[in-house]
């Protein structure tokens, strides 16, 4: 098992013809992705990699079973594309444009938990269950070089450094149930706290693997989960970004959301929360498959 | 996120019908002097920058006379408030004042927030020192906006009431609609005056706008290049250099702050190079810079003019490049700029130690391309970054144990 997609995921990709939405096609469907048709506004009945195009979602979804959706609209589009997919009933969207204005992402975000859905971005490289599935660009060409099947479930903002933790993963000899580019975004679709309560119910899933950053609530949300004592297997969470806290800070807008609600944005501030809350917070991509172990007893 | 400065922020708000106290904005004294004799109720002069707090600091002056105008104007004109040098100054009607309202929108995080006060004219934050229960917090739902029937519970909490209820509510909703329109991030009035006529007016705005939104904003291009280099120093000559190619070329971007260390970094994507930085420095190696790299179309010619950047840094003393797993970006892409500036400057890769950790699609065509640089270290695939960095502060340590 695995969370959100397996090999019998049906996915629908939006702006198939464009040309990152081709390529990327290409290489999902090589790594065995099950992609059933695209859509892209305008140039309903052309086929791309000998797949049916549609007008419209709602109508591709007439057509075809479809489990899924995965976004190359362009980033003034996106939120269009990603409420028609809402709209038709989708339950897993994955928004990978970046530079997506953020009140659009906000509405994003806010028309995924009102249709109780999962969207992962924007601003992402995609999903990946190892071995199964893959939605977006991430793992390239040639995913295995990164991403090892196996029963680690990781969790990043960043793109490039969910493939460091997953190759972290690997190297130690592990391997990777799902791996989530959650989206670089301020507001993203959905918040990592979603992803980590998914993996602790995923029965395939042993320990769960995140990265924080500064710039995000996304630390106190995994910490005020931790502390409600749901989460039962271990977490292991590396951060970046406490060498900022050396430096004198500009005028800072987030300052007065940031007195209100008491929230202290530093990288140490959050090391010490989430290990109050009981998570494994480590220094290195070299811990990681050694905490794992030790806390796997394995 | 980029700042807007008050004569653009007021001119936004009054194309879509917002009162605000009329206003305009002067290099010159002798023009500023002549358009505040055309006012109806005195002149307020404030010095034109991209940031708040500029009371405090006696940029913000009422004036009553021509002369009081002209000498508030030179002081400020050439002058630095917060860090910004004064180029322009704004003149604006004086507006009887009855009562003071503090307003703003925020969207720093999932939902935005939506905070007031009834007494505004005032420091936000000291006020809420003073009595966090006279600032009014709320969530927003960014499908609704914020409702007439939202804002009318929050300023009666606020203990507005009666006809002055009425006026606030109403600038309250056209407020959100603009703080939407507009693609900010932060929306700050202060004061919200209501005037001895009973109306509103916006007499402090402030907005600070999300990059991202700029397509739909096409006017406000230049001001955001000028302030998103704004941090908490001015920048040198090489931080400007890159700066500048950022702006010029399109496509990709790379970030590029001098920091006081010796080993140079050339790493990325965010994630990783945040991760890189902290490293180095728990195990006692000093960045004498942080770059941070955005892939795109461009970003070949920006590695070139980051590069020479380091170069041009005379504290540097080996360079560090090291980025996280391609995946998708061929590697070539990032070595072919490194090897480019090194024939241009003839480093002497022999006594110059360089560190490079790039692994991905076409990583064999870029150790090809950097074979051509003795003394150069390419790191194996099965290094990771950790051993990049640990590489990099070990080669440092030992240049000075040999001095």
């Amino acid at each position: 098992m695995s969370i959100l997609i397996d090999e019998n995921t049906r996915v629908l990709a939006q702006g198939l013809t464009g040309a990152q939405g081709t390529r990327d096609a290409e290489f999902c469907l090589r790594y065995g992705t099950k992609i059933v048709c695209g859509v892209t506004p305008g140039k309903g009945g052309v086929e791309v990699h000998n797949l049916p195009v549609y007008g419209g979602v709602k109508e591709a979804c007439q057509q075809h079973q479809v489990d899924a959706s995965v976004v190359y609209a362009p980033p003034l589009s996106t939120k269009e594309a990603v409420i028609e997919a809402l709209e038709a009933g989708l339950k897993l969207i994955v928004a990978l444009a970046e530079f997506v204005p953020r009140h659009d992402t906000a509405v994003i975000a806010a028309a995924a938990r009102e249709n109780g859905a999962v969207v992962i971005g924007c601003n992402t490289n995609g999903i990946i269950s190892p071995g199964k599935s893959k939605l977006g660009a991430i793992g390239g060409d040639d995913p295995s070089e990164v991403f090892a099947p196996g029963r680690i479930g990781v969790v990043s903002r960043s793109g490039g450094m969910s493939a460091e933790l997953s190759l972290a993963v690997k190297r130690g000899g592990l391997g990777v149930s799902t791996c989530i580019s959650m989206g670089g975004d301020v507001i993203p679709g959905n918040p990592m706290v979603d992803y980590i309560r998914r993996f602790v119910a995923d029965p395939d899933t042993d320990a769960i693997v995140m990265f924080g950053e500064p710039g995000t609530n996304a630390e106190h949300e995994v910490a005020a989960y931790l502390r409600t004592k749901a989460c039962t297997k271990p977490l292991i969470a590396l951060l970046a970004g406490e060498f900022q806290e050396n430096y004198p800070k500009g005028v800072s807008f987030g300052h007065v959301a940031a007195m209100i609600n008491d929230v202290e944005d530093t990288v140490s501030a959050k090391r010490k929360m989430l290990s109050a809350a009981g998570a494994i917070v480590v220094n290195s991509l070299g811990e990681i498959p050694l905490k794992i172990r030790e806390q796997l007893g394995s | 996120m980029f700042t807007l400065t008050e004569d653009l922020t007021k001119a936004f708000l009054s194309d879509l019908g917002l009162p605000v106290p009329k206003g305009a904005a002067f290099d010159k004294s002798s023009e500023a002097v002549r358009y505040a004799a055309t006012l109806s109720s005195g002149a307020v002069v404030k010095a034109l920058i991209p940031t708040g707090r500029r009371g405090k600091a006696g940029a913000v002056v009422l004036t009553d006379t021509p002369e009081e105008v002209k000498a508030v104007a030179d002081r400020l004109l050439g002058s630095e408030v917060h860090g910004f040098a004064v180029e322009k100054i704004f003149i604006e009607n004086k507006v009887e004042i009855c009562r003071e309202f503090y307003l703003s929108f925020s969207l720093d995080s999932f939902p935005g927030q939506i905070l007031l006060s009834s007494s505004g004219g005032v420091d936000i934050e000291a006020a809420h020192a003073r009595d966090s229960e006279s600032v009014i917090r709320d969530d927003i739902d960014p499908i609704q906006g914020v409702t007439k029937k939202q804002a009318s519970f929050l300023w009666q909490k606020a203990g507005v009431t009666g006809d002055e209820l009425a006026e606030v509510i109403s600038a309250t909703t056209s407020l959100y609609d603009a703080f939407v329109k507009a693609d900010a991030v932060l929306m700050e009035i202060n004061p919200l005056a209501l005037c001895s006529d009973g109306a509103v007016s916006i007499v402090g705005a402030m907005l600070a706008i999300d990059e991202n939104g700029l397509p739909r904003h096409a006017d406000w291009a230049e001001i955001a290049d000028g302030s998103l280099i704004a941090s908490w120093r001015k920048f040198n000559a090489r931080e400007l250099s890159v700066s500048e190619a950022n702006r010029k070329i399109k496509g990709g971007a790379v970030r590029y702050t001098e920091l006081d260390g010796d080993i140079a970094l050339l790493v990325g994507g965010g994630g990783a190079g945040l991760l890189q930085h902290d490293m180095m420095l728990a195990i006692g190696g000093r960045p004498a810079n942080h770059t941070d790299t955005n892939p795109g179309a461009g970003i070949e010619e920006k590695f070139k003019v980051t590069i020479r950047a380091i170069f041009d840094n005379p504290n540097v003393k080996c360079l560090l490049v090291s980025f996280n797993h391609q995946q998708l970006t061929h590697c070539a892409r990032k070595a072919q700029p490194l090897a480019e500036i090194l024939r241009e400057r003839n480093v002497n890769t022999q006594e110059f130690p360089i560190i490079v950790r790039l692994v991905g699609p076409g990583e064999e065509e870029a150790k090809e391309i950097l074979d051509d640089f003795p003394g150069l270290t390419y790191l194996p695939f099965d290094a990771s970054l950790d051993d990049a960095v640990r590489t990099v502060v070990d080669i440092r340590n030992a240049m000075k144990d040999s001095k």
